[in-house]
């Protein structure tokens, strides 16, 4: 049974919901349990078509010449789809909300900048038919230097993963390479501590693995729209994400989802949906898209790879002074949700504690890896591993139990966050105290008395004095980096054959109306509210 | 092109199929060819089966024990006379992949599967196969070593000599995901013993080489002693003698160098 202390979170529910604390049947369950819920493969249409793509065996690497005339003559082909095909073959996926810029193709064009990167789609009469016509697709590659570290990618003279981004990292505001967090002096902190742990976390792509793999089937329907069936769980933002890939209004699509086989974000990077609409705009017929297991395995984007580093000054008595992170998240060749990844990040610093000191540098990197995206607290995640583990390590370092460490450096309410803004309705301590009851752990009186409410504020909402960086940004490394880079910096080069239309994509947001202050976003900036 | 799949009443018919056609492909339980199938491995134009009762027969009942190559796990672990292979077919997938994996699939299985074969290597089994030119039994270690060629055949049974007790044949496999993870390294060993003293050890290793592999120099070191510490300990140390381990998810090369001669002697030693 769920227990809420009111104690606490006295104004956080009202208590005449009559839902929440319930055992409550899930709508779907039922569905789920006999058997009968409906999946977007579930859909079987007359005269269905099957595409499968081509994918790229190389990591890096220049695409001299795509053969496609054998395949073209495959039993059962009936048609073939390149990247010249795609009437908007550069998307990011935060386009939508003005975040990011195009970055990547839906079929690659004259450059594949990851293992399984997507060259050709085959439509044909049968999946089989797909895949011997995939065998009959000549690639000449050139290849490439790849990285695959974040932190070989960010040195001078690394070779260059996507060309929209050619310092290997993710443009915030247009000018920064990464997130930046400044608060009080670290260094001056660290160099008066009593103890210094600087430790280093790697953590792993992790595949989502969902029972359904990512998938969808699109039938032309009547008036020139498009019926679309898929797996995707952010229906609303697939449309869109279509619609400006394939240069048509939204409303050009009727996309059913709902039954989701197993999301948790792998399936919001819309990859199958707009190559089965564009295959059934190009056909006539309906066309399905399914990934494999293995694509899905292999190419289908995991939770990207973060790799931390976190120097923590602590005194004696246990008091973390401060705390200092450099992090850098692994986007792959592309950017998907990395970006946001980072900001999400940078905002969680340094976590739920009052540290006086607190330096963050978070970097969302390119490298010649499979793109990663969103996936279950991604960006907050792997950091809170980090913080969590480096707590541990310092109460160790102090001789003090990991609880009452965790008390005493807890944030309270009236506390002044790292980002200048004050802690409410903080609840750690709390947390703590119930965790080490239930769990048996003895922790002493004072700090089973200690309160989230009290002695929190006064010194300990002071903003204390930032200096600023004194060293310039660092320059941007030269351009000419790989053989294939040496182009003048200015030619755009992705795709050549389709060149993105300058202007950007009209937003979906309405203005925001102006409320005359300006707020500051971190994915959007300064902006007037 | 379809892929034709063409069902015979005897395994003799669909050796012949086999042998006549280079994109035929024998479907024992399907783990392996379907898999293929489904992920567009165009090297397979005809799938073969065969209803032939032969494939699935067990004559478990004296001290050389037959299984036909279409018996699958989940029927050895029901088998009670086939209790000394239980350990090696309850490590193989899931229930799902046990009840339709058969014995003569498992000789065909890459790296990182083929726990079974690892089991069948050690035991010294004869494995039957049908060609175009009438059956024959093979050393499942020439088998092995010719395994890619071994297309146009057909498997009919694997049989071998019931280890004369149960301390005898001893079996581990190292997975990262338990119980029905890939095998990082599978481990059989089995060690007759002859007035205190092995005679005819046999060690076989999955995923220490392209195919299951015997580990001649841990055998050596085995042969003709008393299994005591100093015994095990020297052949630990012999485990990577002639291996050939690969890098995949799993594990590396050097991973798999490094710590086959401690499962081994603690495979050796009893330990859990």
């Amino acid at each position: 049974m769920l227990e809420l202390r009111k104690d606490i979170f006295a104004d956080e529910r009202d208590d005449n919901l009559k839902e929440i604390g319930k055992g409550t049947q899930r709508q779907d369950m039922l569905g789920h349990v006999t058997g009968t819920s409906s999946y977007f493969n579930d859909h079987q249409l007359q005269g269905m078509l099957h595409l499968k793509v081509v994918r790229s065996t190389e990591a890096h690497a220049r695409l001299r010449l795509i053969d496609t005339t054998e395949a073209e003559r495959s039993a059962g082909v009936r048609r073939i789809i390149r990247g010249s095909d795609v009437p908007r073959n550069l998307n990011t996926l935060l386009s939508l909300i003005n975040f990011g810029k195009d970055d990547e193709p839906s079929l690659a064009v004259d450059k594949v900048r990851y293992k399984g990167e997507p060259i050709v789609a085959i439509v044909a009469d049968s999946e089989r038919e797909a895949f011997e016509a995939i065998a009959k697709v000549k690639v000449d590659y050139e290849p490439l230097p790849a990285v695959f570290d974040v932190e070989d990618a960010l040195k001078p003279g690394a070779p260059v993963v996507n060309e929209t981004y050619p310092r290997n990292t993710f443009t915030y505001h247009e000018t920064y390479d990464h997130q930046k967090l400044r608060f009080g002096d670290a260094d001056a902190a660290l160099a008066t501590a009593d103890h210094v742990l600087e430790q280093r976390y790697q953590m792993s792509p992790i595949e989502h693995a969902p029972t359904e793999t990512n998938g969808a089937i699109a039938a032309p329907d009547t008036n020139g729209r498009y019926v679309v069936y898929t797996s995707t769980q952010a229906l609303f933002f697939s449309v869109d994400t279509c619609a400006k890939i394939l240069d048509v209004p939204s409303n050009t699509f009727h996309f059913i989802g709902g039954t989701v086989g197993g999301g948790f974000g792998g399936k919001v990077d819309t990859l199958t949906e707009p190559l089965a609409i564009l295959g059934a705009m190009l056909t006539g017929r309906p066309v399905r898209y399914v990934f494999g297991r293995e694509e899905e395995m292999q190419y289908g984007p995991p939770r990207g790879a973060e790799r931390i580093y976190v120097k923590d000054g602590v005194m004696r008595d246990g008091r973390v002074v401060a705390r200092k992170i450099r992090a850098y998240f692994d986007s792959g060749a592309y950017t998907r949700l990395s970006s946001y990844a980072a900001v999400k990040c940078a905002a969680h610093l340094p976590g739920p504690y009052t540290i006086p000191n607190v330096y963050g540098d978070v970097y969302c990197v390119f490298t010649n890896r499979t793109p990663a995206t969103a996936m279950r607290g991604f960006g907050v995640t792997a950091m809170d591993f980090a913080i969590e583990c480096q707590m541990d390590k310092l109460a160790n370092l102090v001789g003090m139990d990991p609880m009452e460490f965790r008390i005493l450096n807890a944030y309270r309410d009236g506390d002044m966050k790292a980002h200048r803004r004050e802690a409410k309705n903080t609840a750690l301590i709390e947390c703590v105290q119930v965790a080490a009851e239930k769990a048996k752990w003895p922790i002493r009186d004072e700090f089973r008395r200690a309160s989230s409410r009290k002695d929190g504020g006064g010194s300990r909402a002071v903003i204390p004095p930032t200096p600023t960086d004194s060293h310039a940004r660092p320059p941007a490394p030269a351009q000419q980096r790989t053989s294939y880079d040496r182009l003048p910096p200015t030619v755009t080069r992705e795709p050549p054959r389709d060149p993105p239309p300058p202007a950007p994509p009209p937003s979906p947001r309405p203005a925001a109306p102006s409320h005359g202050a300006t707020r500051f976003s971190s994915v959007f900036g300064t902006r007037r509210r | 092109m379809a892929v034709i799949v063409k069902t015979f009443a005897s395994a003799s018919e669909a050796a012949g199929a086999l042998s006549s056609d280079r994109g035929a492909r024998y479907l024992g339980g399907g783990t392996l060819v379907m898999r293929a199938l489904n992920e567009g491995d165009v090297s397979v134009s005809t799938v073969v089966r065969a209803s032939d009762q032969a494939l699935t027969r067990i004559d478990a009942s004296g001290p050389r024990v037959l299984l036909g190559a279409g018996v699958t796990f989940a029927r050895i672990l029901a088998e009670r006379d086939l209790a000394f292979l239980h350990a090696p077919a309850r490590s193989i997938g899931g229930p799902a992949v046990r009840n339709m994996g058969t014995v003569g699939g498992n000789l065909f299985a890459p790296t990182p599967y083929g726990d079974f074969t690892v089991a069948l290597l050690a035991l010294e089994a004869t494995v039957a196969v049908q060609g175009g030119f009438g059956s024959r039994d093979i050393p499942i270690e020439e088998f092995l070593q010719a395994r890619d060629r071994q297309a146009g055949t057909l498997v009919l049974s694997v049989s071998c000599t019931r280890p004369a007790s149960s301390e005898a044949f001893r079996y581990r496999k190292i997975a990262r995901i338990k119980p029905k993870g890939g095998s990082v390294i599978t481990i059989a060993a089995h060690l007759p013993i002859s007035g205190g003293r092995i005679a005819g050890a046999r060690i076989a290793f999955g995923s220490m080489a392209p195919t299951q592999i015997r580990a001649r120099a841990a055998e050596r070191a085995l042969e003709g002693r008393s299994l005591d510490v100093g015994t095990i300990a020297a052949a630990a140390s012999a485990a990577g003698e002639g291996t050939s381990p690969a890098d995949n998810a799993l594990g590396s090369a050097w991973y798999r160098r490094e710590i086959v001669g401690v499962h081994l002697r603690r495979l050796l030693s009893g330990q859990e």
